[in-house]
């Protein structure tokens, strides 16, 4: 079952095009959407909510159509702002019991709820204080558990690790894979960092101004690739000639060597070589593919 | 022993109620939040200070038919006499109800829950609608209590509470209609306030000029709908037309159902604006 699908999916406004012939699906699980600022994510989420008409196309968010079932939809899923949504004079408890009311949850089982999710996203004494006294990291706590207090089968991240510190973000990422884990509620993540999800993500889709550039499961984006990095000591130069001499594919990158690989051959060679120059060889590693590389090299093919 | 343990996430799998429990939900919320009940200390003082403002006279009207046997104040020009009160009511704490989210941008967060934006906002009119209704029907309600228990001479005036009671309703739909709609041009909650307060202003100084400038030139046909401008005689004037009670204004008002139609035109004015500026709200 996918979670959400999207069939030639375009959004215009009228100065700028922000989905452009969208077609993607994402299936259950942690979903992280890429793009560089203003590339559509934010829309994409709102047109999911069925908060925002599609100009063309259609869109289903757990099998509903959100043209015509956007009630239904909204009391499935739950939704993190990007923005600042808190209104400074209410404790972080008020607030998540009156949204989990606004959910349709009667109220004792609305502040059960707020209680049990403010302690999963991490708050403490301080949920009784007024919102406007609390720091980034807590009011990113204080969102996400009112797009939990629900129980809510999908839920709508948009750039959730926005403004938190190094720690924090760690913090948020390692609460997210929870969610789409052990929680089982699937998650459609936003980031302009790809390197974030990269850790936290099952499947990835990327998006540029409102195009599709690519979906596929995170393992793709970074299968090992077919190289080997090589380290010496010093002496880096004679090895890079020696090797392209015994006919293989040698790019110095700074101090480091990246060797294609073409079969075992190419380890015993790396090896003898070292052997032969008396150089100190440090490191052998296999090289994989970050996202990033990946995004780079679509971003200049299109 | 004191152990916690950590049972994990607990999905939810109780009732799950409708859109319309929701907006109840939200009435109520709102209605506590424009007397301050759950809010500080703070925002408590300026609603209740004018609550029992509102309820002196009652108090005074009892008092007077105890002592002398005499009615004080007529039901029907309550809200007329007190509408300087009313209308610092409802400047004050309409805005409560409507700022903070705009300017903090806590739309969202309703609007990606089921309640839609026509019931958030009409959620917010009730609410007010409710706050204005109590603040005068509560110490109508005093006096005809007061009323009952002494037991003047004469039949108690049921009629005309009953008659008063309608009207405060009406007026509590007109005066939260429209305040909401000027509050809403603007997130700033002081901004709020002093709009609502300069349009009372406004229409309630110009009354006298427009009435006075037409009565000198000898126009008093004319001059007696300069009293429609402001709400309060304009809603007194929908009473005399349905309840024939005593006119609040001196030399009356225009006859017929034109004041009830200028109404109507009036709320439906506030609502149009009220739609128009969530529409814009809501898709941002």
């Amino acid at each position: 079952m996918h979670i959400l699908a999207t069939e030639g999916l375009t959004k215009r406004f009228p100065t700028v095009t922000a989905l452009d012939q969208l077609t993607v699906t994402a299936g259950p699980g942690v979903t992280g959407l890429v793009g560089a600022n203003g590339a559509g994510k934010s829309t994409l989420i709102k047109i999911m909510l069925g908060l925002l008409p599609p100009t063309g196309g259609s869109a289903r968010v757990l099998d509903l159509d959100v043209a015509t079932r956007g009630a239904e939809i909204r009391g499935l899923v739950g939704y993190m702002p990007e923005h600042d949504c808190l209104p400074p004079d209410v404790s972080a408890t008020e607030l998540v019991v009156h949204l989990a009311q606004m959910s349709g949850l009667p109220r004792t089982a609305a502040r059960e709820r707020a209680a049990d999710v403010l302690r999963h996203v991490g708050l403490a004494e301080e949920r009784y204080r007024a919102v406007g006294g609390y720091s980034t990291g807590m009011k990113q706590r204080v969102k996400l558990a009112q797009a939990l207090v629900h129980d809510p089968k999908l839920i709508f991240l948009d750039e959730p690790t926005n403004g938190l510190d190094p720690r924090g973000r760690d913090e948020m990422l390692t609460l997210i894979r929870r969610i789409g884990t052990e929680f089982g509620i699937s998650v459609l993540v936003t980031s302009h960092l790809l390197g974030e999800l990269e850790r936290i993500c099952d499947h990835v889709i990327v998006i540029d101004a409102g195009r599709l550039l690519r979906s596929s499961a995170i393992a793709e984006f970074t299968h090992a690739t077919r190289s080997v990095t090589v380290e010496v000591e010093e002496g880096a130069t004679p090895l890079a000639a020696r090797l392209t001499e015994l006919g293989h594919t040698v790019t110095p990158h700074g101090r480091l060597l990246l060797v294609e690989v073409t079969g075992p051959e190419t380890f015993d060679a790396i090896r003898d070589t070292a052997v032969d120059l008396d150089l100190c060889l440090i490191r052998l590693e296999q090289g994989r593919h970050r996202i990033e590389d990946v995004f780079r090299e679509e971003v200049a093919g299109v | 022993m004191s152990e916690i343990y950590d049972i994990g996430y607990r999905h939810y799998d109780g009732p799950r109620l409708g859109r319309a429990y929701s907006t109840r939900a939200l009435t109520v919320h709102s209605l506590r939040a424009v007397f301050g009940l759950g809010r500080t200390a703070r925002s408590k003082i300026m609603p209740f200070a004018l609550a029992v403002i509102m309820l002196l006279p009652a108090v005074v009207s009892i008092a007077a038919m105890a002592l002398i046997g005499q009615r004080a104040m007529g039901y029907s020009s309550y809200a007329v006499i007190m509408q300087a009160v009313l209308a610092i009511f409802l400047a004050s704490q309409g805005p409560a109800i409507i700022a903070p989210d705009l300017r903090f941008r806590v739309l969202p967060l309703y609007l990606s829950r089921p309640v839609s934006i026509v019931e958030y906002v009409g959620a917010k009119v009730t609410a007010m609608t409710a706050a204005l209704f109590l603040m005068v029907a509560v110490p109508l309600t005093l006096i005809y209590l007061g009323e009952l228990l002494i037991d003047l001479e004469g039949p108690p005036q049921t009629k005309e509470y009953l008659g008063a009671l309608a009207m405060a309703l009406v007026l509590a739909v007109l005066l939260s209609a429209f305040g909401l709609a000027i509050a809403s041009l603007t997130p700033r909650r002081g901004l709020g306030v002093a709009s609502v307060i300069a349009v009372y202003l406004l229409a309630s100084a110009s009354v006298p000029i427009f009435y006075g400038t037409l009565i000198s030139t000898g126009n008093d046909a004319a001059a007696r709908w300069a009293w429609l401008v402001n709400p309060f005689w304009l809603v007194d004037a929908v009473q005399v037309w349905l309840f024939d009670t005593t006119p609040n204004s001196e030399g009356g008002y225009p006859p017929g159902p034109a004041s009830a139609a200028i109404v109507v035109v009036l709320i439906a004015v506030a609502v149009s604006v009220l739609a128009l500026r969530y529409r814009k709200a809501a898709s941002q």
